[in-house]
């Protein structure tokens, strides 16, 4: 067959295969487009998930029949100063979008620039342009978008349901919104009352509260401000935004935003370098919620490495992951004792749901792990029918529970009730630590808590004296890829401090000389290679870290107070006082809240005061 | 199957074969030991699939047989029954169980059949040599301390069995590293083993074999096929799989040009090194060996647990030097040391070191120094 040069039609259809792959993909783009246009309020109507209708209105600067007649041609922007491809500060900017939305659906756009006495419209029905003729419309501009796909009935076939669609297009705005507050914006998807998100400002109280209202209110109590800066390649660069406490976690990452210079992205390196923030604060395979907004020099970051931009590459990659880590660790340790709040929630709900404790009172269902709440025991079976429980009744008194434990006196003036974890006040089911506050109680785990601070102090520790290296008689080769050796070398500074002392051995193998002496006798080969594909799958070097820090949380198990043992008052106090001063110590090592507290508010309202 | 036995002999071979039966098993015949008798002997047999041990006994055999009880179960009756009680053993008509009889106590035990019993078929033996039980134990006991028990090198999770030479001397030498120390000890060739191939005799077998030979003098006769080990120990007999691989050429990290010699009084040494690690509680730690002139000073610095210095009076006269080892590891060796004095060969701190048994040249082992 003979090569041919393909029509603009057909080239058009292809580039629409890459930037829209799906409705929510033309929302994104005409979204975007709106906010280049500096837009303040920006209403977005989709039906049908987006195949039957899309309408984009916006108040912003608007185009002339000129601008319209070009909008459409394929490669024609405004954004894109051609002197500098590298300098973008748009959204868009390659002049892709609109075209390609022509080619496979029908388009219509009517646009008035605010100076303009009479607006303009223009249409393109699957690719073929109608001429532009007047339109009576606000200033701004509103896009309409039918039967998407019409032109590509093969594309039509792979979407998923309306509903799915529809879903994946409240994600887009969603994502868009949070990044600016200070536009308005409205989505009414199919029949729903819309969802509005009003317009505030740049403020960070305004931002929160755009991010709460996407993320959730949960997240907004227990959301820590993050904000950093640091040098990039060429230019300063700053993160900014929100970072939920540790022990708010869930099964996805679906609850986490990353944007860079406004633009939402999925990038390894970003997910990466909160992964390393986070570290040992959650569970394994759970994954923290959190809004961050990185804005880089943009000629420090090339976005025109993804067709729908959702990757970015980064000029430093180094200077974004050590300034997104610092900054989240930052925030995350002067959080230090906090725990969700999450926990007191729930236990006010568990307390609701119980009225009277009955000993058949069941915990009450919840598809959190992350807290569970303890059923009361149930009182000694005294109306036992057999012989044997009988006969054991008198014995039933040894057996009570220990929840009437010994209450203490009147504490002394002046004392702890204003420090954060308060004054203890008893200590219940020898395990749990009473505290009062100002305005509250908390209640502590002492095992989970005493550990956490006992691991602490172990890291510090490691962290403080080095890591004691034990050298190897036989140094152990380890054979890789030629580029993960390359890769591990050139880590291999870094590695050292860790008590992994390796060298090149040839092509594609490093010799491993010494190891951490705290491992003792360890799998050389296993670890090499775990870090090996941890510095290419996210550019962290995590799994020495973790082996190190998991013998450290083995060693803080074993030398924790456990449950079960009663404390002295003084005890108690010392563990809360050490609690305020310890960061990170709102979780225990496996990621479980230490503590809960619980309102006074919330206590007044379990007793139908308030 | 119907016998009459004495409770020692029963005891003796019941605890000589159960222990390499595993407590916990998906294969419910290897709770088992095996019990067979002929003439007037009863012969015991137990194996985990690696390794088996057998042992023959004496009894008064009534009625020939072969079966399988619990080999655990079997073992604690045994032991809970009086000293030099008589035991009687019968197989209850056709059922599926053993009747234990002695005195006024009867137990009934659960059986298998003996069809489904897994043998451990030795193959063809190529060499066979005898040794004493003494030389024996002291070729493993002196090197098993430093067997790898990380399962990914599993070639050296045993002991190298292998015939070399020494300054023109043929000798069986027994080598073990866990890559961070390494034992050597050797001792005269036996007669037949010359020629035979180096084998990597497995961790377990190695206990088990240090346990059967605990409470023997016996000669020890010693059979290597090309996948097997067999030792026979009087009426034990110990058979083994080897392990599957080849051993590292040690030779490379047995240092030869450590020239500062460092002369050591043994017991305080020995007892030094494990006052001071008191303060090295855990893995990891190191303890610092500060060599002068004459003088040997021990430290362990723990930053949260506080330190601890001990000096001993040693011979030494090259110049000083410090370097750091393991403490549990610097331990190991020490217990391993029977002369007077040890010889400590040392280089830098960040070489291998040599420690050897005073006067004792068969026995040598080498030490990898930690840094902080």
């Amino acid at each position: 067959m003979a090569i041919r040069q393909l029509s603009p039609e057909t080239v058009n259809r292809i580039a629409a295969g890459e930037v829209v792959e799906r409705p929510a993909s033309v929302v994104k783009e005409l979204v975007e487009n709106a906010i280049d246009a500096g837009a303040t309020q920006i209403e977005i109507v989709i039906s049908g998930g987006g195949l039957s209708l899309i309408r984009v209105t916006d108040d912003g600067s608007g185009m002339t029949p000129d601008d319209l007649v070009l909008a459409v041609e394929r490669h024609a922007t405004s954004k894109l100063d051609e002197e500098d491809l590298f300098d973008i500060r748009c959204l868009g900017f390659r002049g892709e979008a609109l075209p390609s939305i022509g080619s496979i659906a029908r388009l219509e756009i009517r646009s008035r620039p605010a100076d303009a006495n009479q607006g303009a419209a223009v249409t393109v029905t699957r690719g073929s342009k109608a001429p532009v003729g007047p339109a009576a419309v606000n200033r701004g501009t509103v896009v309409e978008v039918r039967d998407l796909f019409s032109a590509t009935p093969a594309r039509l076939k792979f979407l998923k349901s309306e509903r799915a669609e529809a879903m994946a297009v409240t994600d887009v705005v969603r994502r868009l919104a949070m990044a600016h507050p200070d536009i308005g914006f409205t989505l009414q998807t199919g029949e729903k009352k819309p969802a509005v998100f009003a317009r505030g400002d740049r403020s960070s109280a305004a931002w929160l509260e755009r991010i709460g209202a996407i993320m959730g209110r949960e997240f907004m109590d227990d959301a820590l401000e993050v904000s950093g800066a640091g040098s990039g390649a060429s230019a300063p660069m700053r993160v900014f935004g929100f970072a939920g406490l540790p022990t708010l976690h869930r099964q996805d990452s679906t609850q986490q935003f990353l944007f860079v210079n406004g633009r939402p992205v999925k990038d390894k390196l970003l997910i990466g370098a909160v992964r390393a923030a986070y570290g040992d604060l959650i569970p394994r395979g759970r994954s923290p919620l959190l809004a961050l907004f990185l804005d880089v020099a943009p000629s420090d970051v090339d976005v025109n490495v993804h067709p729908a931009k959702a990757e970015v590459r980064f000029r430093d990659a180094g200077r974004v992951r050590a300034l997104m880590v610092r900054a989240l660790s930052d925030a995350l340790a002067t959080a230090g004792h906090r725990a969700s709040a999450q926990g007191g929630v729930l236990t006010v709900e568990s307390f609701a749901a119980g009225i009277l404790p009955s000993a058949a009172m069941s915990p009450p269902p919840s598809s959190d792990a992350a807290y569970q709440w303890a059923p009361p025991r149930p009182a000694p079976a005294l109306s036992g029918t057999g012989f044997a429980e009988g006969a054991q009744t008198p014995f039933a008194v040894f057996d009570a529970p220990s929840a009437d434990a010994r209450t203490f006196a009147e504490p002394a003036a002046g004392e702890t009730v204003d420090k954060p974890l308060g004054a203890v006040r008893a200590q219940v089911h020898e395990n749990y630590i009473v505290a009062q506050t100002r305005d509250g109680l908390v209640i502590v785990d002492q095992h989970a808590a005493h550990e956490r601070l006992v691991y602490e102090k172990l890291k510090a520790a490691l962290a403080d004296g080095g890591v004691a290296r034990q050298g190897l008689l036989i140094p152990a080769i380890v054979e890789l890829d030629d580029d993960d050796a390359v890769t591990l070398v050139a880590r291999s500074d870094e590695l050292t401090e860790l008590g992994l002392v390796i060298e090149s051995f040839g092509e594609g193998a490093v010799a491993v000389r010494e190891v951490p002496a705290l491992l003792g006798e360890t799998d050389v080969e296993g670890l090499v290679k775990d870090l090996a594909a941890e510095l290419r799958s996210d550019g962290t070097a995590r799994a020495l870290k973790d082996r190190l820090d998991s013998v450290a949380s083995r060693m803080a198990c074993h030398g924790s107070v456990r449950s079960g043992r009663r404390l002295t008052v003084e005890e108690m106090n010392a563990l809360l006082r050490q609690m305020e001063a310890t960061p990170y110590s709102g979780q225990c090592n496996h990621g479980r809240p230490t503590y809960v507290a619980l309102k006074l508010t919330d206590i007044e309202r379990l007793f139908g005061r308030r | 199957m119907r016998l009459e036995i004495e409770r020692g002999e029963l005891l003796k071979a019941l605890s000589h074969v159960t222990s390499v039966v595993e407590r916990r098993t998906t294969i419910p015949i290897l709770s088992n030991v095996m019990l067979k008798a002929t003439g007037d002997v009863l012969m015991f047999k137990a194996t985990d699939l690696e390794r088996e041990v057998s042992e023959s006994v004496s009894a008064k055999v009534a009625t020939p047989g072969t079966l399988t009880v619990p080999a655990h179960v079997l073992h604690d009756i045994v032991r809970k029954l009086p000293d030099g009680a008589e035991i009687e053993m019968k197989r209850d008509g056709d059922k599926e169980r053993l009747t234990i009889t002695s005195g006024h106590s009867r137990f009934s035990l659960q059986m298998l059949s003996a069809d489904d019993f897994p043998d451990l078929a030795v193959g063809e033996i190529g060499h066979e040599f005898t040794i004493e039980a003494g030389d024996l134990k002291r070729l493993i006991d002196k090197t098993r301390f430093a067997i790898s028990t990380e399962e990914t090198r599993y070639y050296l999770n045993g002991i190298y069995l292998h015939p070399a030479e020494t300054n023109g001397t043929k000798t069986l030498r027994a080598v073990a590293t866990d890559g961070h120390r390494l034992a050597q000890v050797e001792l005269p060739l036996p007669k037949g083993a010359e020629g035979m191939p180096g084998v990597i005799v497995p961790r377990k077998t190695v206990h088990e074999l240090a346990r059967l030979l605990e409470d023997t003098s016996a000669k020890v006769k010693v059979g290597v096929s090309q996948t097997k080990v067999r030792f026979e120990i009087g009426p034990v007999v110990l058979t083994s799989k080897l392990i599957d691989g080849t051993f590292p050429d040690y030779g490379r990290v047995i240092p030869h040009n450590n020239d500062k010699e460092m002369k050591v009084p043994n017991a305080s040494f020995k007892s030094a090194v494990d006052r001071v690690s008191t303060i090295a509680s855990e893995r990891g730690r190191a303890v610092k060996l500060n060599v002068g002139k004459d003088k040997l000073i021990l430290t362990v610095n723990n930053p949260e647990g506080g330190s601890a210095t001990e000096e001993i009076a040693v011979g030494y006269s090259s110049g000083p030097l410090e370097i750091g080892f393991n403490a549990r590891y610097l331990l190991d060796i020490a217990d391993q040391l029977e002369s007077e004095d040890a010889r400590f060969l040392l280089a830098d701190p960040g070489s291998p070191t040599m420690v050897r048994d005073g006067g004792d040249g068969s026995a040598l082992y080498v030490l990898m120094p930690m840094r902080v």
